[in-house]
């Protein structure tokens, strides 16, 4: 797969097969802080293929569903290296968390600046002691379009690191899945799940997610999540927002469509602006079918990053 | 030249090795159940290169093929593995540093080493349906059976029976930690992955143990 989209744009990607590693063919960029993600494999586009000039600088993914070693973390973090430091942008889960935690202390051990940013935008789990807390999901993709775009600009890292942590904390999300999905090396599906079956809260790595219900009606499930996302902040009369419906992977995007009318109606109903739209695959369960709401809380600054334009390979806003 | 007792590091090493990657599928198929099934393959990647390799990792002395194995696995190895298996590895070598002789003793000191490793790195305890619950009673199993004076296939023995029955134990257990910790309630009634790869694990040593030259 990375063979393939670093062929696909020979002039501005570099593929390093020992790290799995997808960069910036002109990372590292003095000018500028370097940002690197490294989650695992199978929601793609996120985050291989929104490597590029405005997203990140690199990312480095595990296998299907797993955390990289955190050896790919270090060489990755060594690679794009800038006088500016290096921001890992990672999502909350315990792999994750750990690769970067030991990656990160190895590369300062050799005098590398980092910083971290943690995205958790999951509204689904309860964030309890049980767990490392709320789950990153399709959220992430509005820190490292924020951050981004910030980067461009010659943002210091702390900066970054504080917009990172703002944009995540006003952006929540929930999926739902209508069908398991089949990793590769697996080759059945990682979870049953009945035709009459759909799963609310569902994770992006296959794991369960808050309740299994009978399955109902489109505007049903969106209504739900809707819910769910909108009364976690909360979202209030009068807020301007980005929505996101994302598909995680096995869904049309005619479908998709259906679920962004109804949300768009459930949030103006609640006095909610929609001002940007995102509609389509950002962070998919490889060939699941299912789909996740995303809002975030716009404010002209943020409004702006997410306008600035990036050049990733997969066209996606 | 690696010092007396040092094939017995070997021989365990290697079951773990070979036990890995023969259960890639079985371990994979437990994770599924309430998590994201990449436990037996993410172990598999890692100690097939222990494997393959396996002629050339530098023996110097235990602590060093310690080390080199930890580096191995923490190379290739991802999800929660690859840093909790790979910390287990360097800790147990680091205590070995230096030893004269690897004898019971310092088996034990390695396993509590290792085990230590991944209650920090994990910031997880016995009681949150992780691995440990399987390694903590058979660790305190063998060093209860070596402090008896019990020979050393008995004592592996007993261990490796413990460490089943613990494991098996787990499914009634609410799990903590790892992504089966996110279904809460749900993730009763099956067992933890890890616990199961322990003790296999721990099942190979036991059954190769009687045979060796010890």
């Amino acid at each position: 797969m990375l063979q393939g989209i670093a062929l696909a744009n020979p002039d501005t990607l570099k593929y390093v097969p020992e790290y799995n590693l997808i960069m910036r063919a002109d990372a590292p960029n003095e000018q500028k802080v370097s940002i690197m993600q490294g989650s695992g494999s199978g929601h793609e586009p996120a985050h291989v293929m929104i490597v590029g000039k405005g997203m990140l600088d690199a990312a480095c993914p595990g296998d299907v569903f797993s955390a990289p070693p955190m050896d790919y973390v270090l060489e990755t973090t060594k690679l794009v290296n800038s006088p500016k430091g290096v921001l890992h942008i990672i999502n909350n889960y315990t792999g994750d968390r750990m690769a970067f935690d030991m990656g990160r202390e190895m590369a300062e051990a050799e005098g590398i600046v980092i910083a971290t940013v943690i995205v958790d935008d999951d509204v689904a789990v309860k964030d309890s002691t049980w767990t490392v807390g709320r789950r990153g999901v399709a959220g992430n993709f509005f820190v490292i379009k924020s951050v981004g775009a910030a980067s461009e600009q010659g943002t210091e890292l702390a900066d970054l690191v504080a917009l990172g942590e703002r944009v995540n904390s006003v952006t929540r999300s929930m999926g739902m899945a209508l069908t398991s999905c089949t990793p590769p090396a697996k080759g059945s599906p990682l979870f049953e799940l009945g035709d009459n079956e759909m799963e609310m809260g569902v994770g992006i790595h296959g794991e369960p997610g808050r309740k299994r219900e009978a399955l109902a009606s489109a505007n049903e499930i969106v209504d739900e999540l809707v819910e769910a996302v909108a009364s976690d902040l909360p979202f209030k009369k009068g807020d301007d927002v980005a929505l996101m419906v994302n598909g995680l992977g096995g869904t049309p995007i005619s479908e998709l469509y259906l679920v962004y009318g109804r949300a768009h109606a459930q949030l103006a109903a609640r006095g909610i602006t929609v001002r940007r739209n995102y509609v389509g695959e950002y962070c998919t369960s490889l060939d699941m079918a299912g789909c996740s709401i995303t809002l975030v809380r716009l404010d002209d600054e943020l409004t702006a990053l997410l306008d600035a334009p990036a050049q990733i390979p997969n066209r996606i806003f | 030249m690696a010092q007396p007792g040092f094939d017995g590091i070997e021989l365990v090493v290697h079951a773990m090795a070979q036990t890995s990657v023969d259960n890639e599928t079985y371990f994979s198929d437990l994770d599924a159940v309430v998590g994201d099934g990449d436990f037996g393959y993410s172990l598999a990647r890692g100690f097939e290169i222990v494997i393959a390799t396996w002629d050339d990792i530098d023996r110097t002395d235990a602590a060093t093929f310690l080390r080199k194995v930890a580096a191995i696995i923490t190379s290739r190895v991802g999800g929660t593995s690859g840093p909790l298996w790979g910390t287990a590895f360097m800790r147990a070598g680091a205590v070995v540093a230096g030893s004269e002789r690897i004898g019971a003793d310092q088996a034990v000191a390695m396993l509590r080493a290792a085990i230590g490793g991944v209650k920090e790195r994990g910031q997880s305890d016995v009681g949150d349906k992780t691995l440990l619950d399987a390694l903590v009673p058979a660790v305190d199993e063998l060093e209860r059976a070596v402090d008896d004076g019990s020979d050393a296939a008995a004592a592996v023995g007993n261990a490796a029976a413990t460490s089943c029955a613990a494991a098996e134990g787990t499914s009634s257990m609410l799990a903590k930690r790892g992504r089966a910790a996110y279904t809460g309630e749900r993730s009763i009634g099956s067992p933890d992955a890890g616990a199961i790869g322990v003790a296999v694990m721990f099942e190979t040593v036991a059954r190769l143990w009687p045979q060796s030259q010890r």
